[in-house]
């Protein structure tokens, strides 16, 4: 079934990718349908999970790199799971309603579906090498979903960051989740997860394969200094906003950390690398969110503010920051997916999202504004909605390190907690006030007039906003209802042992109460200074944005690259084949000096070379004098020719009739092609090539020569392998149905290397047919002064091939 | 057609390749001969058809289908490999017999395989020698 429910949604997203779906006008309903399905069937696996029995699924995949589509459902994958389907199906409801009419709403949808399949697969999969695969499809999906406006530049932009910074990141993981597979001695999660944390932590491998998985899981959550992709990433349209950059896929980073939490989190490396990160981001994206004035923009620091509370909770080594991690995504994921969707129907109805010149709409779109505001009050913590319940965990989770744990960092934690909760009432209000009750804009800001509401909402595009809130608001006063079924298996299989806890909104009053009140009261003060803050945020130096050191540092790259194909491929084609055969000496020097010349190899010296052998070798050695001595070109051809016939007949004294075959056709064809490409060359008028140039060649050529010398040998007389060749005569007939080993070893033993070989002589036909059409339209004409005319044609020509870059 | 040995080429030896690429390509598989050599032969004998009538005549009947024909190639190799699926991997062999009278013929998927080859091969190199055979030609055109 798990498999199942990942294709529906996989092929509803194709489907509707292909249905051209614009044309339905109430589409949003039944594209909700899929996702409200599987919602269903988890809902429906919630006792079974909870009384510990694990629905699995295994596909024999590929078992030589141990890779099987293994797939799990858990207490965690089940939480997860209901997360993306329930909103997913919101969204999609959503999609529908926000892109009507519009010929790219297949497209669209065959993406959001597309993601909802790879996020799905990704907290179901329970094999290490799956995770990936399906982790990478995020990447890329919510790549193509950034960059969905084609025309806008800074929505490419933002797009390349975001796959760059997540892709480089999943490769880390890659090699991390490796490490851990070769600690394991396997590759299935559930497997990992079952041995004690101990054979990690005390591994020598441990610190590498933390760090590098935590690289991964930083850089899809947005953790500080990866956390520019998010905020550029609101380039998106707003129902992918809302859906992958706040609701799921960025979840997946802590997601990755809450699996392998039971394996990897018992280490001083863990709890200092995701507390401090998980701190600054916190603090950070909390503090910069009040500094912005574009909706998204906010929502989007706010996110990653979220997102470091939760990483900054994983750190703590209890069970009470692991339930506060699960209600924390709970309460974030029905607060910010609707303050999304909001905020794409005020764009929606009144073209901007800039808050500087939105005012009084609470009138003009009241079910916005409720929804706004049961979303925003849950935001900004205040009781009794679900925001105040998580940050009462939150705070309670430090209070209890302060005095169980560490008093020092726990005292910080609070006051860090306190601090960034302070904002988030700030920006909160900011967000609820400005837009929605105030009377005008500002007079001294841009645009003196609130923009009006040109279209207003329909009903049906709020709805799927006012149902997440709602059941956002209701939820926690029904907490003990999911407690049982949901919360508890979530947080146990956080914890990797079955965990027992009761959740109340009410705590009575506490040290915690207190904090949560000063947090709102010191927030409310931000919120009456908020011209002043902003006006301070302004002028913090602008490389706290991590967004120009990554430009740089993309710069750089690309200035490396460039200097590098200049000096070995710059455009003369005497260097670029001059650096590709030293390369190849080079290689082969080193293999000589690894030898044990005595006894390596066993030259045959009394096998003395026939009459004919050294009639040939003579031939073929005149001839080659003869190219490379020769004035005229016609002649240097004809002579290379020669030299290739010899190598044919050596061929047939060998009994290689198929080598020499195809070894006397490609001569053929070289001749032919060189007298094609001389003839399109104008004629020599230039002074001798300088004696420098003429050493150097002489050097480059004598040393492949004997580099074909040692070669020949080496593989003749050399220590090596045994020969496969007996294989191949052994197998030719029977398991090949074919004499010819030379045609079997091509289309069936090696059938692979040959299928790579024929792609790449298709990408060189076309490649090359581009080149020629490119020269034939600007003639190649060689200045009469230059010093090597021959080297300089060549470089003109490689020269119209299009920008390495 | 003025020189003999112009018509020779057109007409004698241009047909004798052609017919020779055929064996090669069937015979390939247990005597010397296959796919790539198939190709190059063809290659060579619209070499000849370009020698003898000139590259426009070639360019104008051949040129169209190159570019198709090496698609058809790769698609039939890649064809050709995907039916191993059936029988466990990817490029695994699949071989039917064919009784004919009294003799069996056996046809496999590696000579489908070879086929592609064969097609890849020939269209790769003759578009290649029919663009550089435009040379100063087209050059003059500007």
């Amino acid at each position: 079934m798990l498999l199942f429910h990942l294709l529906l949604l996989a092929l509803t997203g194709v489907l509707l990718w292909m249905l051209r779906p614009h044309r339905l006008r109430h589409v949003g309903w039944l594209a909700a349908l899929p996702p409200l399905v599987v919602t269903v069937w988890l809902l429906g696996q919630m006792n079974t999970i909870a009384a510990g029995r694990f629905p699995a699924e295994q596909y024999v995949w590929s078992p030589q790199l141990g890779l099987d589509l293994l797939l799990r459902l858990d207490g965690l994958a089940l939480f997860f799971g209901l997360i993306i389907t329930g909103i997913g199906a919101a969204i999609a409801l959503y999609t529908g309603y926000y892109f009507a009419g519009n010929p790219r709403l297949g497209y669209f949808y065959g993406l959001l579906f597309l993601f909802m399949a790879s996020m799905l697969g990704l907290v179901w999969a329970d094999n290490l090498l799956l995770l990936f695969v399906f982790w990478e499809g995020t990447s890329l999906t919510s790549y193509l979903l950034i960059a969905f406006k084609l025309e806008d530049s800074k929505a490419l932009e933002g797009a390349r960051r975001a796959l760059i910074t997540t892709g480089l990141g999943a490769l880390a993981m890659l090699g991390g989740m490796v490490l851990l597979a070769q600690m394991a001695g396997t590759y299935t999660l559930s497997a990992i997860l079952t041995q004690p944390a101990s054979q990690f932590t005390d591994h020598a491998l441990y610190p590498a394969a933390l760090l590098l998985i935590l690289l991964g899981a930083f850089t899809k959550s947005a953790q500080f200094p990866f956390h520019f992709w998010l905020p550029g990433a609101m380039a998106a349209p707003t129902p992918a906003s809302a859906y992958l950059h706040s609701a799921t896929m960025v979840k997946a980073g802590i997601y990755l950390l809450a699996r392998l939490h039971p394996a990897l989190s018992d280490s001083p490396l863990w709890f200092w690398s995701l507390l401090s990160v998980g701190g600054i981001t916190m603090l950070l994206g909390a503090i910069t969110a009040l500094r912005h004035y574009d909706l998204k923009a906010i929502l989007a620091y706010a996110t990653v503010s979220q997102l470091g509370v939760l990483v900054f909770l994983l750190a703590l080594p209890s069970e009470k920051a692991l339930i506060a991690v699960v209600v924390g995504i709970l309460a974030h994921a029905l607060y910010k997916g609707p303050l999304f969707l909001v905020a794409g129907i005020l764009d929606h109805a009144t073209g901007t999202r800039d808050i500087r010149q939105l005012a009084g709409l609470a009138r003009a779109v009241p079910w916005v504004t409720a929804t706004a505001i049961l979303a925003g009050v849950s935001m900004a913590g205040f009781p009794p909605f679900f925001g105040f319940l998580a940050k009462e965990m939150l705070l309670e989770s430090f209070y209890q390190f302060a005095e169980k744990g560490n008093p020092i960092v726990g005292w910080l934690g609070v006051a860090a907690v306190v601090v960034s909760g302070a904002f988030f009432v700030a920006y909160s209000l900011t967000l609820l006030w400005e837009p929605f009750f105030r009377r005008q804009v500002p007079t001294n800001d841009p645009g003196n007039d609130a923009a009006p509401v040109h279209h207003p909402p329909e009903f049906v595009l709020v709805l799927p906003a006012l149902a997440l809130v709602v059941l956002g608001t209701a939820l926690p006063l029904l907490i003990s209802l999911v407690e049982k079924p949901l919360l508890i298996p979530a947080v146990s299989a956080m914890a990797g042992t079955k965990v027992e806890f009761h959740l109340a909104l009410w705590h009575g009053f506490t040290p915690m109460l207190l904090a949560s009140l000063f947090a709102i009261a010191l927030g409310i003060a931000l919120f009456w200074a908020r011209a002043t803050l902003r006006a301070g945020l302004e002028r913090s130096p602008s490389w706290l944005d991590g967004r120009l050191i990554f430009d740089q540092i993309v710069d750089a790259l690309y200035g490396l690259a460039r200097w590098i194909t200049q000096r070995i491929q710059g455009g003369s084609l005497a260097t670029h084949i001059s650096v590709t055969l030293l390369c190849a000496v080079a290689l082969l020097l080193y293999a000589l000096l690894q030898l044990d010349w005595r006894n390596d190899l066993r030259i045959n010296w009394a096998a003395l070379p026939t009459f004919t052998e050294v009639i040939l070798a003579v031939l073929g050695i005149v001839a080659a004098v003869v190219t490379v001595r020769t004035r005229s070109r016609l002649s240097a051809i004809i002579s290379i020719g020669v030299v290739g016939v010899v190598v044919t007949l050596f061929f047939v004294f060998f009994s290689a009739p198929d080598l020499a075959l195809t070894q006397l056709l490609i001569e053929v064809l070289t001749v032919v092609f060189l007298v094609l490409v001389f003839y399109r060359i104008p004629p020599r008028s230039h002074p001798p090539t300088p004696s420098a140039t003429r050493w150097r060649n002489l050097a480059v050529a004598s040393a492949v020569g004997v580099w074909g010398f040692f070669m020949v040998l080496l593989s003749v007389e050399g220590p090596f392998l045994p020969s496969i060749a007996d294989f191949f005569l052994l197998n030719s007939v029977d398991a090949a149905h074919g004499g010819n080993i030379v045609n079997v070893i091509i289309v069936d033993f090696r059938g692979f290397d040959t299928l790579g070989e024929i792609t790449v002589l298709i990408i060189a036909a076309l490649g090359g047919y581009g080149l020629l059409r490119a020269t034939r339209l600007r003639p190649v004409l060689v200045p009469a002064q230059s010093p090597d005319s021959d080297e300089n044609a060549t470089a003109a020509l490689a020269a119209k091939e299009p920008a390495h870059a | 057609m003025p020189e003999l040995y112009l018509w020779l080429l057109d007409r004698l030896l241009t047909p004798l390749l052609l017919v020779l690429a055929l064996v090669l390509l069937l015979v390939g598989h247990n005597a010397p001969g296959g796919g790539f050599i198939a190709g190059l032969v063809v290659a060579v004998a619209f070499l000849l058809q370009i020698i003898s009538r000139g590259d426009d005549y070639v360019r104008q009947l051949l040129g169209p289908y190159l570019q198709p024909i090496m698609g058809i190639g790769l698609l039939l190799a890649v064809m050709s490999a995907l039916i191993g699926l059936t029988q466990g991997a990817f490029f695994t062999g699949v071989w039917w017999k064919i009784a004919i009278g009294s003799s069996t013929l056996e046809v496999g998927t590696p000579m489908f395989f070879d086929m592609g080859v064969f097609l890849v091969v020939l269209a790769v190199v003759t578009s290649y020698v029919l663009e550089l055979s435009r040379g100063p030609a087209g050059q003059e055109e500007q």
